[in-house]
């Protein structure tokens, strides 16, 4: 059986207001504090959807578009740069399982 | 609306459903919100429900043409792996056959949608039929609290006010933390990630592939490579019509490892033995949630405050202590007591602390705090480094060995076993783990 990465394995997660463009976010990240103190930069790992990315300068950046709403950098982060919520039904991004 | 209820319930998962049916079938007057678009919509689970409360909650649901579960157990399989090799202690038998069914696989998207039905039908049913109600596409933003009582919620610029709140919100426990109940900041200790494909299969290949007869299902979980040292352990089950296959691993682990829940997830599904056991299906959806150890330690500092109680997995309500995976029986359960004690409450016309004690009373008498109080040695052991990777490493070398034969004097599997344990742990570990192994089971 074929491996999916993970672009083709998020391409079939559903998502609402996917068309939308103005999305609020629903979790803001303190990069500052990844890019200064962080000794791990855990985030660019264990995210299982891959929204924080790390440039070539060792940066790491995020985006709260393919969220799955797992939680998992809410406990990975120990360096309080994670402010976790849910998505706004309206105006978030938020994920809906079709199988779960 | 300004109309009081007598309870709001946050989330519609299966803690929050058992707890709705409680409520309805006493003639409560309530408030079910889901931040989703409809019950199980932002949901996961590997996972089977276990147990009878479930024909319980919904009498007979096993009659239903097209209930919510997938396929009852009959076919239990926990396998040891190494690199190359499994070495599983499996059990079937007809005995499982019988209904209440003693675990049933779910997709959560599909069983929540179906259980909440049926709440709604207990609603209808009820002396409130008008006035309680399944909300959906709300996400609660605040428990709002009047001298430390628990008096409602609030969306956005709306409150609705409630005699009592049940938080039934899940893991992220963002709520249960608002109300500090638990610290703002859980560390990642005791905190693994699931991560899952739903992967489909023609329904005449997937049923000859597992044995399956009928709408019976295969469960089976797995220890070591699975996760390639990160703590943790795989899992699959059984749909009508695809598997469900995944890790958990560890988050502080994988974190210190510098490993990735979806590479893992790849080299899982790379291993010999699972290429062959998913060759042929198609992956339709994959997902990922946070769950929690069953360690004692990360629960909440209480499970209840005035006017408000805390189900499910936002109690961290979940367990594995080798036997299985437990916790939407556990959440089920809890939900059951929580909303029995809210029914309590309205008859005393007391909603604080007073008789809200009562739950977690009634927690600590059931199965759920007796199993997750008297298996916390298991859990432990489980997430031991012995148990995750020399224990499976040397069961399959020994395995191997004894399984092969080359035409040679053949050794006795006592010596056999010696090798095994002197080549991938030491007998001091192994007596360790023995000692804990017979006083945690």
């Amino acid at each position: 059986m074929k491996l999916l990465d993970l672009t083709e394995r998020l391409g079939l997660v559903s998502y609402r207001n996917q068309a939308k463009s103005d999305i609020k976010p629903h979790i803001t990240v303190d990069t500052d504090i990844c890019n200064s103190t962080c000794p791990h930069k855990c985030t660019t790992y264990v995210c299982p959807a891959n929204c924080y990315t790390m440039d070539e300068n060792g940066d790491v950046h995020f985006q709260v578009e393919d969220c799955i709403e797992c939680g998992t950098c809410m406990y990975a982060c120990d360096q309080g740069a994670v402010d976790w919520n849910y998505p706004d039904p309206e105006t978030g991004r938020g994920v809906t399982w079709n199988f779960g | 609306m300004d109309e009081k209820f007598d309870c709001i319930i946050v989330g519609a998962g299966i803690a929050g459903l058992a707890a709705a049916m409680t409520l309805a079938r006493n003639n409560m007057k309530f408030l079910l919100i889901e931040k989703g678009e409809f019950a199980g919509s932002k949901n996961v689970s590997g996972g089977v429900l276990w147990g009878s409360d479930l024909a319980k909650l919904v009498p007979e649901y096993w009659k239903e043409e097209d209930g919510g579960w997938e396929r009852f157990i009959n076919h239990r399989r926990l396998t040891f792996m190494d690199e190359e090799s499994t070495f599983s202690v499996d059990f079937k038998s007809s005995h499982f056959n019988e209904t209440p069914y003693s675990g049933v696989v779910v997709l959560r998207s599909k069983f929540d949608r179906w259980l909440a039905g049926k709440v709604q039908e207990e609603i209808d049913n009820s002396d409130y039929a008008m006035e309680s109600f399944i909300a959906t596409n709300i996400k609660v933003d605040e428990v709002l609290m009047e001298d430390d009582k628990a008096v409602g919620i609030r969306t956005g610029d709306e409150e609705f006010h409630a005699d009592s709140v049940i938080i039934s919100e899940g893991v992220n426990n963002l709520l249960t933390r608002q109300v500090g109940l638990q610290d703002d900041y859980v560390p990642a200790d005791h905190m693994l990630t699931g991560i899952k494909e739903v992967i489909r299969y023609d329904q005449n290949v997937l049923e000859d592939r597992f044995q399956l007869n009928g709408l019976s299902g295969m469960s089976n979980e797995f220890v070591g490579y699975a996760t390639d040292g990160v703590e943790g352990g795989g899992f699959l089950y059984t749909n009508r019509d695809s598997i469900s296959l995944g890790l958990v691993a560890g988050i502080k682990d994988m974190r210190e490892k510098e490993k990735s829940p979806h590479d893992l997830l790849n080299t899982f599904k790379q291993h010999p033995v699972i290429q062959d056991t998913i060759r042929g299906g198609e992956v339709i959806e994959y997902s990922a949630h946070v769950v929690s150890s069953g360690d004692k330690r990360v629960m909440p500092k209480e499970l209840y405050k005035d006017g408000v109680l805390l189900c499910g997995e936002s109690a961290n309500l979940l367990m594995n202590a080798g036997k299985a995976i437990q916790g939407m029986d556990f959440a089920m359960r809890s939900g059951i007591l929580g909303a029995e004690t809210i029914v309590k409450a309205k008859e005393r016309g007391d909603f604080t602390s007073a008789t809200l004690k009562e739950y977690k009373q009634a927690l600590a008498d059931s199965y759920v705090m007796k199993d997750i109080n008297n298996f916390q040695d298991a859990v432990h052991m489980l997430h031991n480094p012995t148990m995750i990777q020399d224990v499976p490493n040397l069961i399959c070398d020994f395995g191997r060995k004894f399984f092969t034969i080359d035409n040679e004097p053949t050794k006795k599997s006592r010596k056999l076993m010696q090798e095994s344990i002197k080549k991938h742990s030491s007998y001091w570990d192994l007596m360790k783990i023995g000692f804990k192994g017979a006083k945690s089971l």
